[in-house]
């Protein structure tokens, strides 16, 4: 595949903000920790990215193509833990509200 | 060809992207979900990452999201009062709901056709390596990422106990309805098997 990195960033880029919009506008909690989800696959496409950039063999030594790999693995960790989570969190909240609207837990509003 | 199936991917992901953060249920928002996650394994395995696109359906369109839809048919959101609500707009969410599956669909084709375009491209160019290359994972994980990985198995272990505790039924404890409680004990064990 002989796809410039600037467009794999770009593609990451663009689901980033998705995520992002998605987690500011959206009331719904499952689709705000979906929204999360979102931008951490971005981020993990972005270390891809880069180290299939740091493969090429014109930039041979400049960087570590390992690392990327690495991190991706520990990103996905961390999106499981916190997917895990985050949707207790949504149970321990329905049970609470009987909602999942972030709405209904407004009591830190001044 | 393989640069025409990344644009055609790419494009996918972004439109199912798009149905995650517009889907008016919770459940369509999920599905759209899975369409991003198997495009983005599609083109992860076009750019030479075979073990990392394993990792991503396994982990994230088959642990992952198995959590979300458990918890939406839990709390059964989207229910009729629901979409009764949005009478208006349950066309455009059914559309919706219709883009995601067929991104899904279309995601895992893609996934065939992009296994197909770097089985055969690893069997003409000898030599050519995975940039994932497990043994060189392997080595680094238990090297030079020692600490980080010690640090990722406490991380796993508080994560199981904070599941249990946060969606444990909790017995007389003021405040807290325990209305429709009944059914949460056994999901908070289901979490922390998909977690790990």
């Amino acid at each position: 595949m002989n796809v410039p990195t600037d467009h794999l960033l770009a593609l990451a880029a663009v689901l980033f903000a998705l995520g992002v919009l998605g987690f500011l506008v959206r009331k719904n909690v499952i689709i705000v920790l979906a929204s999360i989800e979102l931008m951490l696959n971005a981020a993990n496409l972005s270390f891809l990215a880069a180290s299939r950039h740091w493969s090429q063999t014109t930039l041979a030594g400049q960087g570590d193509p390992t690392a990327g790999p690495v991190f991706a693995i520990f990103v996905i960790l961390v999106a499981a833990a916190e997917a895990a989570v985050g949707l207790a969190l949504v149970i321990a909240l329905y049970r609470l509200k009987q909602s999942v609207a972030l709405d209904s837990v407004a009591e830190l509003r001044g | 060809m393989a640069e025409a199936l990344f644009y055609v991917l790419a494009a996918l992901a972004i439109l199912s992207a798009v149905g995650v953060v517009r889907a008016r249920m919770p459940l369509f928002s999920v599905l759209s979900l899975l369409g991003t996650f198997f495009c983005l394994a599609a083109i992860y395995l076009l750019a030479g990452f075979p073990f990392l696109a394993a990792v991503q359906l396994l982990v994230y369109a088959g642990a992952i999201m198995v959590l979300f839809l458990f918890v939406i048919m839990l709390l059964n959101l989207g229910d009729a009062a629901e979409l009764e609500r949005h009478a208006g707009l349950s066309l455009s969410g059914r559309r919706l709901f219709v883009a995601g599956a067929s991104a899904a669909l279309l995601g895992l084709v893609g996934l065939g056709a992009a296994e197909l375009d770097t089985g055969f491209s690893a069997a003409t160019v000898p030599g050519e390596r995975a940039l994932d290359d497990l043994d060189t994972l392997a080595r680094l994980l238990f090297s030079r990422y020692m600490l980080p990985f010690e640090a990722a198995s406490l991380l796993l272990l508080a994560t199981m106990v904070a599941v249990i505790v946060l969606a444990k039924r909790q017995r007389g404890r003021p405040g807290v309805v325990t209305q429709g409680a009944a059914p949460a004990a056994e999901p908070a064990e289901a979490a922390v098997g998909s977690a790990r």
